[in-house]
């Protein structure tokens, strides 16, 4: 009886566990179908994108249209700006949230905490027209068409500054007592002594900026004169507009840019989730 | 001691300037001198002047301005939908079965990509001979193809999908840290108790995330009513005026036509009703909105 039991129980998780796989499978084909089927769109040159039933797998693989894209839409350019844009955007995020964030977690000084709720404050006041001011600024600083123009808005947040804080908070003052014993400078201290703890908070920054930077396209849109100095998101939306009847070419295009994102995510993604958790606690 | 405690708060501004000057340029500015502008008809064409409340008056008879409001106020029905399939899908996820942190990282690749990329794909799947109209077809859901995207009628709702669809991942794994914080011995001990599956979730699981729930509303709440991207990229407000939200209308006013007055006016309205929305969710989870008993 007891036998029979056991059997029916692990008969019913059998079937509890295979209902779990068949959701998460139909989850999976729901999120990453699309960007397989793109990848068989680019690896297909000459089929109709709007073939039916479509390919969800390819067929046959030709990296032709690849080649072409590469070839006439200068695609080494485009990539050179972001590549470009992408690591000023993460060095000024990284460098100018640690040093701000520096002080405010273990100085102690008249006005750390007018600071602090001003910070605060920023991050609760909503504001629906910060690009039209940005525009107005950078026009003013005549900055307009440079690279700088694309950074300088987004170089420094608010958020980054409280992670940061909240990394510092948690490094024992023994390491800035033991630096000042030795003569170093407050600022050799930091470079030297306290960065070098907190490379996991600054590893979440730099991921979390350099996707934003990389996928970014409507600011360098709105700020640089010239298609030629677009970033890959903004040449995108550019091309398509110009080549909208060569699928293969756009589809190639489109994986060449979204796939290096992939791939770094693939790879860091421990610290990216801690970011990501850390959002709620913050 | 005093000359020491000087020095300090000497070196602690001289760490933290260049981060507060551009602070103070590119997100204080921006706060503080979106007011006096939507009180002026600033634009690239003439002289400035001050013109009181005239943009405002301007802006409540402005129809287009109201249709999007109303737009982006209606693209606030995503906001429930998106808490409940994420929480879902961060409970599938929870489980210590083989294999599930592939299944993880499967559905957070669409919130890594970029919006553009995204866009792109599925204008092609929901064109009207694209994929979903094969397999709607193939499943008898509807009987003709649709234009889904240059439809009036359907959209909005496809660009509301669109956004779903793009950030389901997050929140996912915004509840996945919550309910990884939970300890596992309380939903054994209701499990004992003979409590049913969903009994669990509504009892234990939904009150406890709460601050998960509260945070994930506010952001997807502030998301939806600020929808951007998507927008612009795949139907820059139409057909006709169907899809024009109150982002796109500001962006097409300011950037588009250089009518800085009148935009950063119309941006004012947006921003006092965005503070009003989020104080309101905040009561309505005080209150306990969320809570089953």
């Amino acid at each position: 009886m007891i036998t029979a039991t056991n059997h029916s129980r692990a008969w019913l998780a059998g079937i509890r566990l295979t209902i779990v796989y068949i959701l998460l499978l139909a989850l999976a084909v729901f999120m990453m179908g699309p960007f397989l089927w793109l990848l068989s769109v680019s690896l297909m040159p000459g089929k109709n994108v709007f073939a039916n039933p479509p390919a969800i797998l390819p067929t046959f693989i030709d990296f032709d249209n690849y080649v072409k894209v590469w070839q006439f839409m200068n695609f080494p350019k485009y990539i050179y700006n972001t590549v470009v844009i992408t690591v000023m955007g993460v060095i000024f995020n990284v460098l100018l949230a640690s040093l701000t964030a520096y002080p405010l977690a273990t100085f102690r000084f008249k006005g750390r905490n007018l600071v602090f709720t001003i910070l605060i404050a920023t991050m609760i006041i909503p504001s629906s027209t910060a690009m039209i001011v940005h525009y107005l600024t950078i026009q003013w600083l005549h900055l307009g068409g440079s690279f700088l123009a694309v950074v300088l808005p987004s170089s420094v947040s608010v958020f980054n500054i409280f992670l940061m804080r909240q990394t510092f908070l948690g490094i024992p003052p023994d390491v800035r007592d033991s630096g000042k014993m030795d003569g170093a400078s407050e600022f050799r201290i930091w470079w030297q002594l306290v960065l070098p703890l907190v490379k996991p908070a600054i590893a979440v920054i730099s991921l979390l900026e350099m996707m934003a930077f990389w996928n970014n396209f409507l600011w360098p849109i709105v700020v640089l004169d010239d298609p030629q100095k677009y970033p890959l998101a903004a040449a995108l939306t550019f091309l398509n507009g110009q080549f909208s009847y060569n699928f293969g070419w756009i589809a190639a295009g489109t994986m060449i840019s979204v796939l290096p994102i992939i791939i770094v995510f693939l790879f860091t993604q421990r610290y990216y989730m801690e970011g990501i958790a850390g959002a709620v606690k913050g | 001691m005093k000359r020491w405690a000087w020095s300090e708060s000497y070196t602690a501004w001289a760490f933290m300037a260049p981060g507060l000057i551009l602070i103070a340029v590119f997100v204080f500015w921006p706060i503080i001198y979106g007011i006096p502008l939507s009180f002026t008809d600033y634009s690239v064409i003439s002289e400035t002047h001050y013109i009181g409340f005239d943009n405002f008056v301007k802006a409540f008879h402005d129809k287009n301005f109201l249709i999007s409001l109303w737009n982006s106020l209606l693209y606030v029905i995503i906001v429930p939908i998106i808490q409940i399939i994420s929480i879902l899908m961060a409970i599938l996820v929870n489980g210590k079965i083989p294999g599930v942190k592939i299944f993880r990282t499967a559905y957070y690749i669409p919130v890594v990509t970029s919006m553009v990329a995204v866009a792109l794909i599925w204008s092609w799947l929901l064109s009207s001979n694209g994929v979903v109209n094969y397999l709607l077809l193939q499943l008898g859901l509807i009987s003709d193809q649709v234009a889904w995207l240059s439809t009036s009628s359907t959209a909005l709702f496809v660009l509301m999908f669109i956004t779903m669809w793009k950030g389901l991942g997050y929140y996912m794994m915004l509840y996945l840290a919550g309910l990884q914080g939970i300890p596992s011995d309380l939903f054994e001990a209701a499990r004992v108790d003979g409590a049913s599956r969903w009994r669990v979730i509504w009892s234990i699981t939904v009150p406890l995330l709460r601050p998960h729930i509260l945070f994930c509303t506010l952001i997807s709440l502030m998301g939806a009513i600020r929808v951007f991207d998507e927008v612009y990229i795949l139907t820059k407000g139409g057909p006709g005026t169907s899809t024009l939200t109150s982002s796109v209308y500001i962006f097409q006013k300011g950037l588009e036509q250089f009518n800085f007055g009148y935009a950063s006016a119309l941006g004012l309205i947006v921003s006092i009703l965005i503070g009003a929305l989020s104080v309101l969710v905040f009561r309505f989870n005080q209150k306990g909105g969320v809570n089953p008993y």
